[in-house]
């Protein structure tokens, strides 16, 4: 392990690493846009320059491996007019949008101006003009006189989602980055172009001009999206959530995460969700307290035998929930006919190399364990093979209803019984399918409970609260014991409603300032 | 005096051609080389002093022997990417001696055990194209190429690769880049080609006319190379030379001749005898002299470094009284601001700037703080970047500024050149 | 629909596999390109060399745009490049472009209205001992005078 001095401060560090990672390490400030740990080596901000002691040229830190007894500084003032300039460079043919900039609030070339800048703009001539709102298809807008030429998004494209589409052509000042003709730039992983992008260059039609980011919150969670389960941040604020970002983790997705995954917050958002309770009562839907209908539901349900109940469940709740459920199937119910449902049979084990999976779950490996622990657990055509021997089933639906494209099918199968209990987190027309004595049962979502899910390759992974949206809804837990009969202590909630709403509020005021 | 080493036989027809050129002693030193062995060859080259031609000046065969020794496959490429403003040595080699570079290739490869070497020849150069494919294919019939050539056991295919028009690929990782199919950006250092280069191979790259004086060099022995030159920068160098003298062309002298010879004797004096100005003495991004810096100039490395200024490729350009320098500056900065590859902030950033203010001023726009501005942009723009075309940017105008600092001077108060009216072109 | 000829095409195969890797091939397969389509490189025929060459459109499009000599737009039959570094500038290459400009009525890198020519200012061509000097099509014409190189033109155009 080489022991190395940085800015008068003593590491040690492994071997083979750079100095730059040798500064993030030690958490000392280095300024860098082309460096980016997930991608290869650029080289070209010239911005992580140090001084080594012993070489009478400035280096930059990501491409110097440390050495053993290496003493490195980049606070001298050689190194400090270095990056002002260096910052400089950069900016003499930026456009000074930042008012009308979607990426103002976390943009690199602010932020390290901030910190590293001169201050002392000396360009007087004309600016070099490029074009603006090149439209690059589904998801990104590109303004190619923001870009810096850091060539992150390029080597993303070439070295990570290989679907090689972007360039930067022509050379010198004129340089533009680009796709071939402005072909869309529709591969499965674009938005991490967005994500890697350090200035407003590229930026995500779903999430820009709709929230500044300084009015915006992130917490740590994972994605429900599929079983990869890749760390992620989700950012929201009183309003709900606005997207999700990929979050490091060396074990799943490292520094990437899928477009698809992105979208996942939609569903979690108040307009797309089973706000209240719901039961049908003589053709018509009556409206009631989630809780209510748990409770009615749970009444309903005693009146039949346990061999006239099926239970159906998905892999889109923790394994904390469904422990508690299954448990109560088998042993409150008393019924052993369990059955999975999965999203798509047949693509269930498909795996594009990357991260994109077919079992769209996060919990599919955490659900048979628990169905294995109970040696219970059938298929769906399971279930449909002797649907003729039961009245009532009980349902955990899935929370994200878009990864199910066959849910009005099986609704239509479900609504030959007698009574439909269906936990579920969000609404959709296909519900209307259902008759008499179904109850729809209002749920949390992944990003408003704590719990685990086990992913594809049997890792757990746990998730926090991030925000409450839906402050009556319930999960898993609770609504199992009010289909028992028992009792859930609601005055909790408003203390935690208030508690988000709380922060949140001081949050849009800070941003107001 | 001229010393004919390399450009021994450039006026006889035939030496273009393979008959002409063996009847002229042609591929008896590839036999000669043959009969070392390649370290001995290697260390015959460290020890005539040869230093890179292209400009750089590093010594060629301690280049060589930065290539590991682990047996993994080498490539040694021809830099005939000529484009440094001022030099046409290179074109003139290939287009009147092309077997005799086909030949000091061959014993380079041999010498550093490379199986493939690749000419790679800047695109504008159509005419030299077609006269080394030519000698390439009668090499191949003689066998000098191919399969155990001349019965020694070693294999070696040569292939010409034809550029399409950027300076940058003349660098030598930004050749290797073209060479791979891609924008001609130069490599980052660590690794050097040597280690990791074409492909990721051991790859050296050496200028043409370095890969023909190794010829002589294993002609003649290291010893009566080193007879030519100083110490420090033997043998003979081929310099071009051009501006405002009677006779330009490409002359061959040994390295430490002084610079008012070469334009006295050998280029016949200034043209219409106007009063010497200035001389660029290495190609445009050698750093300028002043008439009175080149009556002390040796043509030679450490003289120029001495001076503050290069001898780079051995482009002279010679300029009379009439000259703007402003104007000159400007002409220079186009080309450094066109030919940036765009890849290094510092670089991409800096040469479209520097242009940018001189042409203000030669626009009559210029303010007074312009001249101290380019000053602290050049300085910024020096040892940032990858290769080194950001400097060769910086440096020129540097010494374009400071040595000629009053006609900047007057242009930007008076708005007019000092010199003569520089006329707005289309 | 731009397409190869057959000799084209076969040439395009053969520089595939010419080189170490197919990526080599894509400057000598513009070079083609441009050849059989008047002296410059389409979009289409970007698109057409990416499916025959099976290499991605955004690294073929990079070398276009980065190499000076593939022409992006169309150029006249007679593509007059008239060095304007240095030494050819010393003596009097700007003068000449602009009396070549004049003459044959035309901006300089645009193409004129018959389609006949097209005037461009670049960068050292590597014959500065005989400035000014240009380059027309693939041939080097030197020691001109705006006179000189009046009459060199109109020899050709003529003799076209």
């Amino acid at each position: 392990m080489p022991k190395i001095t940085l800015n008068g401060k003593s590491i040690e560090v492994a071997d083979g690493i750079t100095i730059i990672e040798a500064y993030k390490q030690l958490d000392e400030p280095i300024a860098h846009y082309c460096w980016h740990p997930g991608l290869t080596i650029a080289g070209v901000c010239r911005l992580c320059v140090v001084e080594i002691e012993g070489n009478p040229r400035l280096q930059i830190a990501c491409n110097t491996v440390v050495q053993d007894g290496m003493v490195v500084n980049n606070n001298s003032e050689k190194v400090k007019t270095a990056v002002k300039w260096g910052l400089d460079f950069h900016l003499i043919n930026h456009p000074l949008d930042c008012p009308i900039c979607d990426q103002a609030g976390e943009c690199e070339l602010q932020n390290q101006y901030m910190e590293f800048g001169k201050y002392d703009p000396e360009m007087a001539e004309h600016k070099v003009k490029k074009r603006k709102v090149v439209d690059l298809g589904e998801r990104i807008v590109l303004d190619t006189e923001r870009c810096i030429l850091c060539s992150r998004c390029v080597r993303f494209t070439n070295e990570v989602s290989k679907t090689n589409e972007l360039g930067i052509f022509n050379r010198g000042d004129r340089s533009e980055v680009g796709t071939f003709e402005d072909k869309p730039l529709n591969n499965k992983y674009s938005v991490n172009t967005v994500d890697i992008c350090p200035v407003g260059a590229l930026t995500s039609k779903d999430f820009r001009f709709r929230q500044r980011v300084w009015y915006l919150k992130d917490k740590p969670s994972i994605c429900t999206g599929c079983s990869t389960g890749c760390s992620v941040n989700v950012y929201y604020n009183e309003e709900g959530i606005f997207r999700l970002k990929p979050r490091f983790n060396k074990d799943v997705n490292g520094y990437w995460m899928c477009d698809e995954g992105r979208d996942i917050y939609k569903h979690i958002n108040k307009e797309n969700r089973m706000v209240r309770g719901r039961y049908k009562k003589d053709g018509a839907w009556c409206s009631t307290l989630p809780l209510e209908t748990a409770k009615k539901a749970g009444e309903k349900l005693r009146t039949y035998s346990a061999d006239q109940i099926a239970v159906l469940v998905t892999g889109q709740y923790t394994n904390e929930e469904l422990d508690v459920f299954v448990n109560y199937a088998v042993n409150k119910l008393g019924t052993k006919n369990i059955f999975h449902w999965k999203n798509n049979p047949d693509g269930w084990n498909e795996f594009d190399g990357l991260l994109l999976r077919g079992d769209k779950n996060p919990n599919s490996k955490g659900l048979q364990k628990v169905l294995q622990k109970h040696t219970v657990g059938g298929e769906w055509k399971d279930l449909v093979n002797q649907i003729d021997k039961f009245k009532a089933v009980v349902v955990a639906g899935p929370e994200n209803l878009q990864a199910y494209p066959d849910l009005k099918e099986k609704i239509g199968t479900l609504a030959r019984l007698e009574c439909v209990v269906w936990a579920t987190a969000d609404d959709n027309i296909a519900f209307e399918g259902l008759m008499d004595f179904t109850y729809l049962i209002p749920q949390k979502t992944s990003v408003e409970k704590s719990g685990h899910f086990t992913n594809y390759n049997g890792l757990e992974q746990k998730v926090d609260v991030v925000t409450t949206l839906l402050s009556d809804s319930l999960n898993l837990e609770e609504t199992v014991e009010l289909l028992v009969g028992e009792s859930v202590d609601m005055s909790q909630r408003e203390k935690e409603d208030m508690h988000v709403m709380k922060k949140n509020y001081f949050t849009t005021e800070r941003g107001r300032l | 005096m001229e010393i004919k080493l390399l450009t021994e036989h450039y006026d006889k027809k035939e030496f273009r051609f393979i008959e002409g050129y063996k009847k002229l002693g042609g591929y008896e030193t590839l036999k000669k080389a043959f009969s070392l062995k390649p370290e001995e060859i290697i260390n015959e080259v460290k020890a005539s002093g040869l230093r890179g031609r292209g400009g750089a000046g590093f010594p060629t065969g301690v280049k060589w022997s930065f290539l590991p020794q682990n047996g993994e496959k080498r490539y040694l490429l021809c830099n005939a990417d000529e484009g440094e403003p001022g030099t046409f040595k290179d074109r003139l080699m290939m287009e009147r001696a092309p077997h005799q570079l086909i030949e000091g290739m061959i014993i380079s490869a041999y010498a550093i055990n490379s199986p493939k070497s690749y000419i790679y020849v800047r695109g504008e150069y159509n005419y030299p194209i077609k006269v080394l494919e030519k000698a390439l294919q009668e090499a191949y019939d003689a066998g000098y190429l191919g399969k155990n050539i001349l019965g020694s056991g070693f294999d070696h295919d040569m292939d010409i690769y034809r550029g399409a028009g950027a300076y940058i690929c003349g660098e030598e990782t930004g050749m290797i880049s073209s060479l791979e199919g891609k924008k001609g950006q130069p490599k980052l250092k660590p690794p050097f080609p040597a280690i990791k280069g074409y492909l990721g191979q051991p790859t050296i790259v050496n200028n043409v006319e370095t890969l023909a004086a190794v010829k002589y060099i294993i002609r003649d022995g290291a010893e009566a190379y080193r007879k030519y030159g100083t110490e420090k920068s033997a043998g003979t160098k081929l310099f071009s030379v051009s501006g405002n003298v009677n006779k330009p062309g490409t002359y061959e002298v040994p390295l430490g001749y002084p610079l008012m010879d070469l334009i006295n004797n050998e280029c016949g004096g200034m043209k219409n005898g106007a009063k010497l100005k200035a001389v660029i003495p290495g190609g445009s991004s050698a750093p300028i002299l002043t008439a009175e810096e080149v009556q002390k100039t040796t043509m030679d490395y450490e003289c120029l470094a001495q001076m503050g200024s290069m001898l780079g490729s051995g482009a002279v350009i010679v300029m009379d009284d009439s000259n703007c320098m402003v104007d000159m500056l400007k002409v220079t900065l186009h080309f450094y601001h066109h030919e940036s590859c765009g890849q290094c902030t510092p670089c991409r950033e800096g040469t479209g700037w520097i242009h940018k203010i001189v042409s203000s001023i030669v626009n009559g726009e210029g303010r007074l703080q312009d001249i101290d501005l380019l000053e602290k942009i050049a300085q910024q723009m020096m040892g940032r970047t990858i290769c080194a075309l950001s400097d060769a940017a910086a440096m020129p105008t540097l010494g374009f500024i400071t040595k000629f600092k009053d006609e900047f001077e007057f242009f930007v108060r008076e708005g007019r050149s000092k010199v003569k009216e520089v006329r707005a072109h289309a | 629909m731009f397409k190869l000829s057959d000799e084209g095409i076969n040439f395009v195969k053969k520089e595939l596999a010419r080189y170490e890797t197919k990526r080599s091939a894509i400057i000598p397969c513009l070079y083609r390109v441009q050849k059989e389509n008047d002296g410059w490189v389409s979009p289409e025929s970007v698109s057409y060399l990416s499916e025959l060459m099976e290499l991605p459109e955004a690294w073929i499009n990079e070398v276009l745009n980065f190499y000076t000599m593939f022409n992006k737009k169309p150029v006249g039959k007679l593509h007059v490049q008239v060095c304007n570094n240095i030494s050819c500038c010393m003596l009097g290459a700007r003068e000449l472009t602009d009396h070549l400009c004049k003459t044959f009525n035309v901006k300089p890198e645009e193409i004129s209205e018959d389609g006949k020519i097209t005037i461009s200012k670049v960068e050292c061509l590597g014959s500065c001992d005989t400035a000014p000097m240009m380059q027309i099509n693939d041939d080097y014409h030197e020691n001109l005078t705006p006179g000189s190189a009046e009459k060199i033109i109109k020899g050709m155009l003529n003799g076209n």
